[in-house]
């Protein structure tokens, strides 16, 4: 019987999410929180206080107390006022922006919206998805605030981000307005970089046997206008401080150290084991400032450095073998 | 550790509501309200959950309930009502760890807050009701808030707006909303000891008269007022005398002797304060009951059906004369000429001889109004207690008496003399409140006199008390007797500011009384009346009640939705938004992204003449603003930006 009841409820709630969706339809930043997609309902709390002034005014009804029903009159006033008030601590919220870091399967990723409160401040904001929570004392009037929520995550691999709800019950606790947010987002969870294999050899030392490993030195070709991707190890920050605009320094590509991280050569390992490892390779040969390929079956990235590679090459570890979300 | 702030307001308004109980509360449970509430204190500032185990709370909780068991033999009504909820609540105290638990304190302070408005409506005690009620409201806020900490001053100020703002709601909904006629189911509750006239008077018994200035009702003429000597207010008529207490007539019913009024007729409203008896009062002689529920008995006193609970509120019309040509039947005559076998010999046989001696009835009764005025009698509130015999010891013996004893003796005189008579209890006077336009009659002015029947003319009043004391009847008690009045009474009436003040209060505690607490479905009709209904019914109001709602809720999202810049608490802000929006309204406004320089830049670009006047005063602001300044030259340089602002604005030179 409870079983039934609440794979019911399971079935009933599905419905009614998918039909929001369906309503609402996918969210553009930013967005104004209007009254369309807002909602609100008594919480526990405002159904028993409800409970009570219905109570109060029966009583004073029947006895023909004046008293009571004067006092049950100005809490229904006061619960209708606090329904507004509740719903226009939402109404008018503007999401700015909104951010998801990938992590590591393990790691929490961090779901950032940038919430902008143009008309008055508001207070106690919370956002709740299935896996987390979190929750924003106030956004000033006509400023912004941060709301930050750190999503568990267990194993690699690309998945669609749950709806979020923001909701808030502020001032009295009695009602609960909330709107659901249907982000464009993909919560992408590398693999964990774990693996005890050596780094491969350098490619010009795999194909000359010449150089040895890390011994490579910076000799520059010249430089280039800065481009986002780059690493600013090789920002040329004097070149900066005399008010000039941002340059990097280009490498000879003889010159540079160049690795080829290969899955193919990963024999007798599964597929997620050589993911790890192949996930440590990419975050060392990072950190030694080295350049590398990566190959995946299907996939090919051109031996290359810095925070944006790296980047491409953990989220091609991490949504190896995934098809596309259905968004 | 400091108590969190919503655990401190739910025990300060449970602590509240209890208060609003503490007089009549048995102290064992505000005691134990009290012990829970500071064993709480206690633990939440320790910040350890060191509470009492399960096994002890269920036996704390049955011992209570056993407590309210044995003291009211009940749980039903609002007495034991209240005692079960007040320690049902301390013992959820203990166990309050969720903020669902304090919720539940929340609702359970605010059922008290409703039991003791249904049991008390005085004028005094409302705002401690309302009072409780908002605190209530401030807590949910910081129950609500959990670890967040809220100004104290910003949760105020949130729950005192939200509740103005449903004040015009509550008061049309008061005014609107359909009330029933009567009640649909009753609530028992135990008759409490008020002061007042009981059902039977004991005269002897009585060493001194209460002096309580509290009124019994007040009674507001429509028209016509009758002279003071006429004002006696009819209440229980007595019949049974067992030589020392007389009783109400009980189980027996006459026929009633139709009455033919004559005299002025005199239309008024009485405002009643409860007595939990049944009886109405009334002018001597009403015309009939005033409304369904109140019937008039056979001795002409008005009886409800309901004892009298709460302030009723009743018209009436009465008139100061009357007359019977009914004769008075054989059972009747018999009840109204009895009295106990052997008891009073004394008075009994100088009752027979004065009869011998004076045949006709009239100078019967004027022979016994004789005796009393020629034979020393004297009126006192402060009287012996008489022996059994109470009429001989009066009459032959201590002859000091107040009203009770003149009309106790005179009835039993006429009774032994063989005429019909019986005692009628009530109040005689009243006081005029010239504020409220109403007179007060207080419990002091309680006063008995007799009805003798007089065949052809029937039931007529003799007041015995006025042979003896004529100056009560015209002056008031007040006046013939120096000592009849409580303290305060008397220093109010030497100082006139005094007594005004307090003629004032009593005419808002009327007001209150009369037109918020008296507040029913006949006032709602009369209110219909007044609007220019010609009809009034339950739909009208139906529908009033819609157009109120509608309009306040309209006015309500109007009034909301007119969003107000933030406050600047920053004068030289409040200078520059006022330059900006001087700007504005000639048609330059600052763009948000813009700042007070590249805005100087662009109205020196778009408006020469307009910078021309504006841009002195934009760069004081920018210097002012961005640069560092001593305290006491950039307060004297802001008056003066202050001060150009001005001149600039409203072009005062």
């Amino acid at each position: 019987m409870h079983a039934l009841s609440r794979r019911l409820r399971t079935r009933l709630a599905t419905r009614f999410a998918r039909w929001i969706r369906a309503r609402q339809g996918e969210d553009r930043l930013p967005l104004t929180l209007r009254r369309n997609r807002l909602y609100i309902l008594p919480t526990r709390a405002g159904l028993g206080f409800t409970a009570l002034v219905v109570m109060m005014l029966l009583a004073g009804l029947n006895y023909g107390n004046s008293l009571a029903l004067l006092l049950g009159f100005w809490l229904i006033g006061f619960l209708f006022v606090a329904l507004v008030i509740t719903h226009r601590n939402l109404q008018g919220l503007q999401l700015a922006s909104a951010t998801l870091s990938p992590a590591f399967a393990g790691d929490a990723a961090r779901l950032s919206l940038q919430l902008t409160a143009p008309q008055r401040r508001r207070y106690a904001l919370q956002l709740s998805l299935p896996s987390a929570t979190a929750r924003l004392d106030a956004v000033d009037c006509g400023g912004s605030a941060r709301l930050e929520c750190a999503l568990p995550t267990v194993r690699r691999g690309r998945y669609p981000l749950e709806r979020i709800g923001l909701q808030s019950t502020f001032p009295f606790g009695l009602f609960r307005a909330w709107t659901w947010l249907h982000l464009p987002f993909e919560l992408i969870v590398y693999p964990v970089p774990r693996g005890v294999r050596a780094l491969p050899a350098s490619a010009e030392e795999a194909d000359q046997g010449s150089a040895p490993l890390g011994a490579g030195h910076d000799e520059w070709s010249g430089l280039r206008p800065f481009r986002d991707g780059d690493s600013p190890r090789r920002v040329v920050w004097t070149a900066y401080a005399r008010e000039l605009p941002l340059f990097v320094k280009e490498y000879s590509g003889a010159s540079a150290e160049s690795l080829l991280l290969d899955f193919d050569r990963l024999g007798g390992l599964d597929t997620e084991r050589r993911l790890e490892q192949l996930a440590r390779w990419v975050i060392d040969a990072e950190r030694r400032g080295a350049r590398y390929a990566l190959r995946l079956p299907g996939v090919r990235l051109d031996a290359d450095s810095g925070p944006a590679h790296r980047r491409r090459a953990l989220h091609e570890l991490a949504v190896f073998g995934c098809a596309e979300s259905g968004r | 550790m400091r108590l969190p702030a919503g655990s401190a307001w739910m025990l300060g308004v449970f602590a509240g509501a209890v208060a609003l109980h503490a007089d009549r509360l048995p102290p064992l449970y505000w005691l134990a309200a009290a012990a829970c509430a500071v064993w709480r204190w206690y633990d939440d500032r320790r910040g350890a959950q060191r509470l009492p185990s399960i096994w002890l709370r269920v036996l704390i909780a049955l011992g209570l309930l056993a407590g309210v068991l044995l003291q009211y033999r009940t749980v039903n009504g609002l007495a034991p009502g209240t005692a079960l909820l007040v320690s049902m609540g301390s013992l959820k105290l203990l166990e309050t760890r969720r903020d669902r638990d304090r919720y539940v304190m929340i609702g359970v302070a605010l059922f008290l807050t409703l039991a003791a408005a249904l049991d008390r409506q005085a004028l005094l005690r409302a705002p401690l009701y309302f009072g409780v009620t908002a605190a209530a409201c401030v807590a949910l806020i910081y129950i609500g808030a959990g670890a967040t900490t809220v100004p104290l001053r910003s949760a105020l100020g949130l729950t005192l707006r939200t509740l103005l703002l449903a004040v015009p709601l509550a008061i049309a909904l008061f005014l609107f909303f359909p009330r029933p006629a009567g009640t649909l189911w009753a609530l028992p509750r135990e008759t409490t000891a008020l002061t007042g006239l009981g059902d039977s008077m004991t005269p002897g018994g009585i060493s001194q008269l209460s002096e309580s200035d509290a009124p019994a009702f007040r009674v507001r003429f429509f028209g016509a007022v009758p002279p003071p000597a006429e004002r006696y207010w009819r209440g229980p008529v007595l019949h049974d005398f067992d030589g020392y207490t007389w009783r109400r007539e009980r189980g027996r019913i006459y026929r009633m002797a139709t009455l033919e009024y004559s005299g002025p007729a005199y239309r008024y409203k009485i405002m009643l304060e409860p007595h939990e008896g049944h009886w109405y009062f009334a002018l001597e002689m009403p015309t009939g009951a005033p409304h369904a529920g109140v019937f008039m008995s056979f001795d002409y006193q008005l009886l409800s059906a309901e004892p009298v609970t709460e302030v009723v509120s009743y018209e009436l019309t009465s008139h100061t004369a009357t007359r019977s040509r009914d004769a008075l039947s054989a059972l009747a005559q018999r009840s109204a000429t009895s009295l106990p076998p052997n008891r009073n010999p004394r008075s009994v046989a100088f009752a027979r001889e004065l009869r011998r001696r004076h045949a006709p009835v009239d100078a019967f009764i004027e022979a016994v109004l004789e005796h009393f005025r020629a034979n020393g009698f004297s009126y006192t509130l402060t009287p012996e207690i008489l022996d059994l015999d109470s009429v001989d010891d009066f009459l032959f013996n201590t002859r000091a008496g107040f009203c009770g004893h003149y009309a106790s003796a005179f009835v039993t005189l006429m009774r032994a003399g063989g005429v019909p008579a019986r005692v009628v209890t009530g109040y005689h006077g009243g006081e005029w409140n010239p504020i409220g336009g109403y007179y007060i009659v207080r419990q002091s002015d309680a006063h008995a006199w007799a009805e003798v029947w007089i065949d052809g003319r029937g039931w007529q009043r003799i007041d015995p008390t006025a042979v003896v004391v004529p100056e009560r009847l015209t002056r008031g008690l007040y006046d013939v007797i120096p000592g009849a009045q409580s303290g305060v009474a008397r220093f109010a009436r030497r100082l006139p500011l005094l007594q005004r003040l307090r003629e004032s209060w009593d005419a808002i505690d009327a007001w209150w009384q009369e037109r918020i607490i008296g507040f029913d479905l006949r006032s709602q009709f009369a209110l219909l009346r007044g609007l220019g209904f010609d009809a009034p019914q339950w739909r009208q109001l139906g529908w009033l009640v819609a157009a109120a709602l509608v309009v306040w809720i309209v006015a309500l999202l109007v009034l909301m939705a007119r969003e107000r810049p933030p406050r600047l608490n920053d004068p030289l802000a409040v200078c520059y938004r006022r330059l900006c929006n001087y700007c504005a309204r000639r048609g330059v406004p600052r763009a948000p992204h813009e700042g007070a320089q590249a805005f100087a830049a662009r109205l020196r670009r778009e408006r020469p003449a307009l910078a021309a006047r504006v841009l002195p005063l934009l760069r004081e602001y920018v210097e002012l603003r961005y640069t560092p300044i001593a305290p006491d030259t950039g307060a004297q340089r802001l008056r003066r930006l202050r001060r150009e602002l001005r001149r600039l604005r409203f072009g005062v030179a």
